[in-house]
């Protein structure tokens, strides 16, 4: 989204200022005979470059229809298969245990860092509990039973308005595999190699090392703490293995690189398509409105102009070759 | 490295930690107690750690490269860089431009971190080389250069002659 918004912002502020500086120095009058060459070329430029972007479009369309049929097929086995529902109502039952665990030691510490961390992890947890209730209730419903309030009843208003919101954003089976890499990034570090240094946010799996860690020192002196690590122990271990699978199962299928893809090809489809119309449609249409009208006594007339489009054609070359690019990572 | 070994130390590393110093040391300032148990895991998570390494890779050798490997794999797995000055028989050293002591929180006095920083390299640097080279076998030097406002600290491993 930023690199776009940059792309337009760079190829806005390039035409903006040729475009002056051909206007302030355009004084000097060309032939009429070369505007005429200049005027049809870059049409026929325009028009090869529409003709290519538009069957990029198709491409991108059919690319985007092949990975969604084939995470289609996959969710619904992920559905039945992977997420059973002991599993996802093990799960909820051990995030439910780590919000209300570490509320309590939050507001019991005084410490800044601790309290950090504690609500790092209460941050995290609550996107995963929500996840997974989206997720159980979509199974539900793919079994044709009720869906469960157990769990939303547990939500405030401000997480119950995240569930609602994520439940909407399921709109097509394949967009379970959002849901379920969020909640696989949010519990593990995706590091391709451990040497990599990376400033990425830490994992909840870490900070709830991290915690653990602490609880062991902190307990020698309070004993009261005795308990909640070890239910936090329990439920880390419990998680790890649980959502360790599912992690697993996630790369071996290859998931996150068609999403990846996905995405990709979605921004192609989209953002670069209508930037691409701006940057070679509305001149085109310019130079063809012009064209009929391009005579020895209004060659004066339409020079800024087609100054302008000429110079959008060199712009949308650019454009293209960008467009090219991005199609050929898909 | 080949990938089953990649996957063991993985799993090794993802079990054993130590407790994170930006968040440990203000708790132990504000309560005043802890200090040994934050030693004792050091200490007991390191020598587990080492201990581990030597077994996933099958390093035999009781010697200061293999202490030297241990700590680049340690390294490696906490993201510390390193940078190796001398590798002999009896010693090892190297500078680190970064230490976990600069990182904990700005309200901890020069003091507290001075004395942290004696526990953890103190209690990590013994677990690596008691259960290297055995117990008591050798010795390590730290200049706490950084907390002085240097650009690297420098450690050096020993060992003790008999």
């Amino acid at each position: 989204m930023k690199g776009s918004l940059a792309l337009i912002a760079v190829l806005l502020v390039a035409a903006g200022l040729i475009s002056i500086y051909f206007w302030m120095n355009l004084s000097a009058s060309v032939s009429y005979a070369d505007l005429r060459i200049v005027l049809t070329d870059t049409t026929a430029v325009f028009g090869t470059m529409l003709g290519i972007i538009t069957a990029g479009l198709m491409f991108t369309q059919g690319k985007f229809s092949e990975l969604s049929s084939e995470l289609t097929e996959k969710a619904s086995d992920y559905l039945s298969r992977v997420l059973t529902i002991e599993n996802m109502q093990s799960i909820e039952t051990h995030m439910l245990t780590l919000r209300k665990t570490f509320t309590k030691l939050a507001a019991s510490t005084t410490v800044a860092e601790e309290i950090g961390l504690y609500e790092r992890i209460d941050v995290k947890v609550s996107s995963i509990f929500v996840d997974f209730v989206v997720l159980l209730n979509l199974k539900l419903k793919q079994q044709g039973l009720p869906i469960s309030q157990l769990f939303v009843s547990e939500m405030d208003s401000r997480l119950y308005r995240v569930y609602e919101k994520r439940l909407k954003g399921v709109k097509k089976e394949w967009q379970i595999f959002t849901l379920i890499k969020r909640i696989t990034d949010t519990w593990e570090a995706h590091t391709a190699s451990f040497i990599e240094n990376t400033s990425i946010a830490l994992p909840l799996e870490t900070d709830l090392k991290s915690s653990i860690a602490i609880l062991k020192i902190k307990e020698k002196v309070d004993k009261t703490l005795v308990d909640p690590r070890n239910d936090v122990f329990k439920a880390f271990s419990d998680l790890n293995s649980g959502i360790g699978e599912i992690s697993v199962q996630l790369r071996d299928d290859g998931i996150p690189q068609l999403l990846s893809q996905m995405r990709q090809a979605s921004v192609l489809r989209g953002k670069y398509f209508y930037l691409a119309l701006i940057f070679i449609v509305a001149p085109l249409l310019s130079n063809l409105l012009i064209l009929p009208q391009l005579s020895p006594t209004t060659a004066a007339f339409f020079q800024p102009t087609i100054a302008v489009t000429s110079v959008l054609s060199v712009l949308g070359i650019i454009f293209l070759l960008l467009y090219i690019h991005k199609i050929l990572n898909v | 490295m080949r990938k089953s070994v990649e996957k063991c130390l993985k799993a090794l590393f993802a079990e054993h930690s130590a407790p994170p110093l930006e968040i440990i040391i203000p708790i132990l300032e504000k309560t005043g107690q802890g200090e040994q148990e934050l030693t004792t895991q050091i200490y007991d998570t390191y020598s587990t750690v080492a201990k581990e390494i030597m077994k996933i890779l099958g390093l035999k050798e009781k010697n200061m490269k293999t202490v030297a490997k241990i700590w680049e794999i340690v390294n490696s797995f906490e993201k510390q860089p390193f940078e190796p000055i001398e590798l002999t028989e009896s010693k090892f050293s190297f500078t680190v431009p970064d230490c976990p002591m600069v990182h904990v929180g700005k309200n901890i006095s020069p003091k507290v971190r001075s004395k942290f920083c004696d526990l953890i390299c103190a209690g990590g640097s013994k677990a690596l080389m008691d259960t290297v080279l055995g117990s008591g076998k050798g010795i390590c030097r730290w200049d706490k250069a950084m907390l002085l406002g240097a650009e690297r600290c420098t450690l050096v491993f020993e060992s003790v002659k008999e």
